[in-house]
């Protein structure tokens, strides 16, 4: 009896729960999880605003801001780490052209769009963005689209909706590259990118980092 | 019977023991589905990270469960707190951890890099990223869960107001015989 009693309650709180989530889903806009086309080729787009019209001329030397990064995507407490010597990367092909997963961008291609002066976006949590992310890359979760839209908006609005923009995470299967990326597109970007290897593949490469807190 | 008291222990244990604990495990949950509610798609987007559904060929899966998830952690713990339907609203938390911890399990063996997302966009005790950590917290709210299943919610809850048939009532013949057994 005791038991029967106990089970329907626990019925009536899921046929609760039903009922206000379908009331709440009515409510809103319809949620959209599908993932979004993505590029996979290393060519900027979209030739005006560009991350950077004019890059670094030497991306190693990373101790020397673009002076063009006075955009938003630059925080001003970004500082450029991992660069005290101005010395050539090497890195092998074996590791620039490691198989990505379908769709994304192998290292090299992400090296020569951020060379080029595409728009890096840093899809992970802010703390971990604040701890060290890929130099000029402003931060920009699919969660702050929820938490905090003014903000989230902000950013995607220092970028021209035309332009190339490389978003990662911290690689493998994370998906947080391709939430911010349906966000990104349900407000008008078109050329949207992925990196198929994460931050820690940027870093383990040698290539520019930077630190400091978001925007 | 082990679950028969006299009513000044009943009364103590529900004060200083049920109480806090429907408190504590209802709030907790309150706390998770408030940081939800109002995220909805970055739970979609979080429960599609844990890849235990396939988001290609499921997508309404994984769409009302973020909608019913949230919903269900704030009305369970809304309950447990008021001592509403207290044994059905715990059995219901301690499903439902059970099932967080499944998923968990299955993000940390499959080593996909998933976002927890317990309690949207907040952490409470672990970080957000899935880990043993948030393994073992939800192991532990399963005890609190388990002890008021077991023992339901006390003296200081609606179920004890309204009489209801899952609320154990003190019977001084069954305790008597309680103390002699």
């Amino acid at each position: 009896m005791r038991c029967m009693h106990i089970t329907s309650g626990l019925l009536s709180i899921v046929g609760a729960a039903f009922l206000f989530g379908t009331v709440h889903a009515l409510m809103i806009e319809p949620i959209n999880i599908e993932r979004v086309a993505t590029r996979t080729d290393g060519e900027v787009t979209g030739g005006q605003g560009r991350r950077g019209e004019t890059p670094p001329s030497d991306p190693v030397d990373a101790g020397t801001p673009d002076p063009a990064d006075a955009a938003p995507d630059t925080p001003a407490t970004d500082e450029p780490v991992g660069a005290e010597s101005p010395v050539e990367i090497e890195v092998p092909d074996e590791v620039l052209d490691a198989p990505v997963p379908e769709g994304t961008l192998t290292l090299r291609q992400s090296y020569e769009l951020w060379e080029d002066g595409a728009y890096f976006i840093d899809a992970r949590h802010e703390h971990e963005f604040e701890e060290g992310h890929i130099q000029y890359a402003a931060w920009l979760a699919s969660s702050l689209f929820d938490t905090d839209s003014d903000r989230a908006f902000a950013i995607a609005q220092s970028m021209p909706p035309e332009s190339t923009v490389v978003i990662y995470c911290v690689g493998g299967e994370c998906d947080a590259s391709h939430n911010t990326a349906r966000r990104l597109e349900q407000i008008g970007f078109t050329d949207l990118r992925i990196m198929g290897v994460g931050y820690t593949d940027w870093v383990d490469a040698g290539f520019p980092t930077g630190e400091g807190s978001a925007p | 019977m082990s679950t028969r008291s006299n009513p000044q222990t009943g009364m103590l244990e529900s004060i200083l023991l049920q109480l806090p604990l429907r408190v504590f495990l209802g709030g907790v949950f309150v706390f998770a589905a408030y940081n939800k509610i109002p995220a909805i798609q970055s739970f979609a987007e979080a429960i599609k990270g844990f890849q235990l559904l396939n988001a290609d060929t499921h997508p309404e899966l994984i769409v009302i469960g973020a909608f019913v998830i949230p919903w269900f952690e704030l009305l369970a713990g809304l309950m447990l707190i008021i001592g509403l339907r207290a044994r059905s609203a715990a059995m219901g938390i301690g499903l439902l951890l059970a099932l967080f911890i499944y998923a968990l399990l299955h993000v940390i063996f499959t080593d996909v890099s998933a976002d927890c997302s317990c309690f949207g966009d907040e952490n409470f005790i672990c970080g957000s990223t899935v880990g043993w950590c948030q393994v073992i917290r939800n192991i532990v709210f399963l005890i609190p869960a388990g002890y008021l299943m077991w023992r339901g919610p006390g003296r200081v809850s609606l179920d004890q107001v309204f009489g209801k048939p899952e609320q154990i009532t003190y019977n001084p013949q069954n305790a008597s015989q309680s103390v002699d057994a």
